[in-house]
């Protein structure tokens, strides 16, 4: 115990937390003491203390910008596998966004659609709705014909391998509705359930998220929304 | 902007938004503090292509770990620089060769700073400069070595040319010595 190189003495022990924040200690024993650290508040204390101390040393890194190509990257990673968690979080954000971008698509794709229908009174119920997303090219114009069905059409946005779009509705405060899986490349129409009719009509939401192949297997949507909009009364 | 002068307590904030999981605020928290750490990985990594994958890993982490950041403990920069430090620190030790584990022995000790204690590095900027300042040179400049480079006991032991187990027990005299000083 003569000499401070003893690590059993008293501060040997409180070296021992330095040199782990330090970094000195090999892979197996910054493991361990780790662990040890992570399991004792008195040693979290310790390590506080060295952390914040030796923080005063922190100017001398200099400040250096990243490349701006790696953001990117690093928000793909990120925010690339989203647990469901997310889903309400991007739909605010979409929600608020203005169709501006698709609103000549809309005008053009729908006007198309509706032309067989000229008749007032069918235009009346007949709702549309453009769906995109921030980050992501998928976009889709969606037609409700008031008569029960969806047709959509899908202006850009790739195949996943491997997984499928998903279709949803969402009235309300309720927890969206699945429409079913839907193809990304041809157009398609969806006949409304009763459940998603029961609370059909303007303002409600279309939302379209990336889920396993076959749609996602919990009900509720489980990845990404790639795209959002809102119907509106033509 | 930079770190230096983004108020603490925005850094914590745009932490705390990020454990929400707030986008805009991951993406402004990378704004502000992106360079700063990336200085980090570039000093102790000394290869930018290392340096690049590694700051990409250390903003993953800063995300995943975000709810783990306990405002008082360390000041939110403090906290940021040590998971950057701590990941160059890690991809350092995968490249080094298994060297002896030192034979240790960790017990609690008797009493460690409170927290409170703890979270004053804002305020006491220079202290540890004052401590180092105690200390015999070339121990001091071993310290920083340590803490700005990440040099393991190998490398500080060659570069001041003395045996290993010299290096060692320097270092933690010096560390027993500055934590003495630290506290008083």
């Amino acid at each position: 115990m003569s000499t401070s190189d003893d690590i059993g003495d008293f501060g040997g022990r409180n070296a021992l937390v330095a040199e782990y924040v330090l970094g000195l200690l090999s892979t197996s024993e910054h493991q361990r003491v780790g662990a040890l650290i992570e399991n004792d508040q008195s040693l979290r204390n310790e390590r506080d203390f060295w952390i914040s101390r030796f923080a005063s040393l922190n100017d001398e890194f200099a400040e250096t910008a990243v490349p701006a190509h790696l953001y990117p990257r690093i928000a793909a990673r990120v925010f690339g596998e989203q647990p469901k968690a997310s889903f309400w979080e991007n739909l605010m954000l979409w929600r608020s966004i203005a169709a501006g971008a698709l609103a000549v698509a809309v005008a053009a794709v729908g006007f198309n659609l509706i032309q067989p229908v000229p008749d007032a009174n069918a235009l009346a119920t007949q709702l549309v709705a453009a769906l995109q997303g921030d980050g992501s090219n998928v976009q889709f114009v969606a037609l409700y014909d008031g008569e029960g069905n969806v047709r959509l059409t899908s202006l850009s946005g790739d195949a996943v391998p491997g997984s499928d779009y998903e279709l949803w509705a969402i009235q309300g405060g309720n927890a969206p509705v699945s429409m079913g899986v839907i193809p990304i490349s041809e157009r398609s129409t969806v006949t409304l359930s009763p459940e998603v009719m029961a609370g059909w009509g303007a303002g409600s939401v279309l939302a379209i998220s990336l889920e396993p192949q076959g749609g996602s297997p919990t009900g509720a949507p489980t990845g990404p929304i790639v795209a959002t909009g809102t119907a509106t009364q033509i | 902007m930079s770190t230096v002068t983004t108020p603490s307590r925005e850094i914590a904030d745009l932490i705390g938004r990020c454990a929400l999981r707030d986008r805009a605020a991951f993406r402004t928290l990378y704004d502000r503090t992106s360079a700063k750490l990336f200085g980090v990985t570039l000093r102790i990594l000394k290869d930018r292509s290392e340096a690049e994958e590694a700051i990409q890993e250390v903003y993953v982490k800063i995300w995943q770990r975000a709810d783990r950041y306990v405002a008082g403990n360390t000041s939110p920069i403090s906290w940021l620089v040590a998971v950057a430090r701590n990941h160059a620190l890690d991809l350092l030790r995968a490249r080094r060769p298994v060297s002896d584990d030192i034979d240790v022995a960790l017990e609690v000790p008797d009493g460690g700073p409170s927290p409170e204690r703890a979270a004053q590095d804002s305020e006491e900027k220079g202290q540890i400069e004052k401590c180092l300042g105690t200390l015999e040179p070339d121990r001091a400049d071993a310290v920083r070595g340590a803490y700005l480079d990440g040099y393991s006991y190998e490398e500080l032991a060659s570069r001041y040319t003395v045996p290993l187990n010299t290096m060692r027990t320097w270092l933690r005299r010096s560390l027993i010595k500055l934590k003495e000083c630290l506290t008083a």
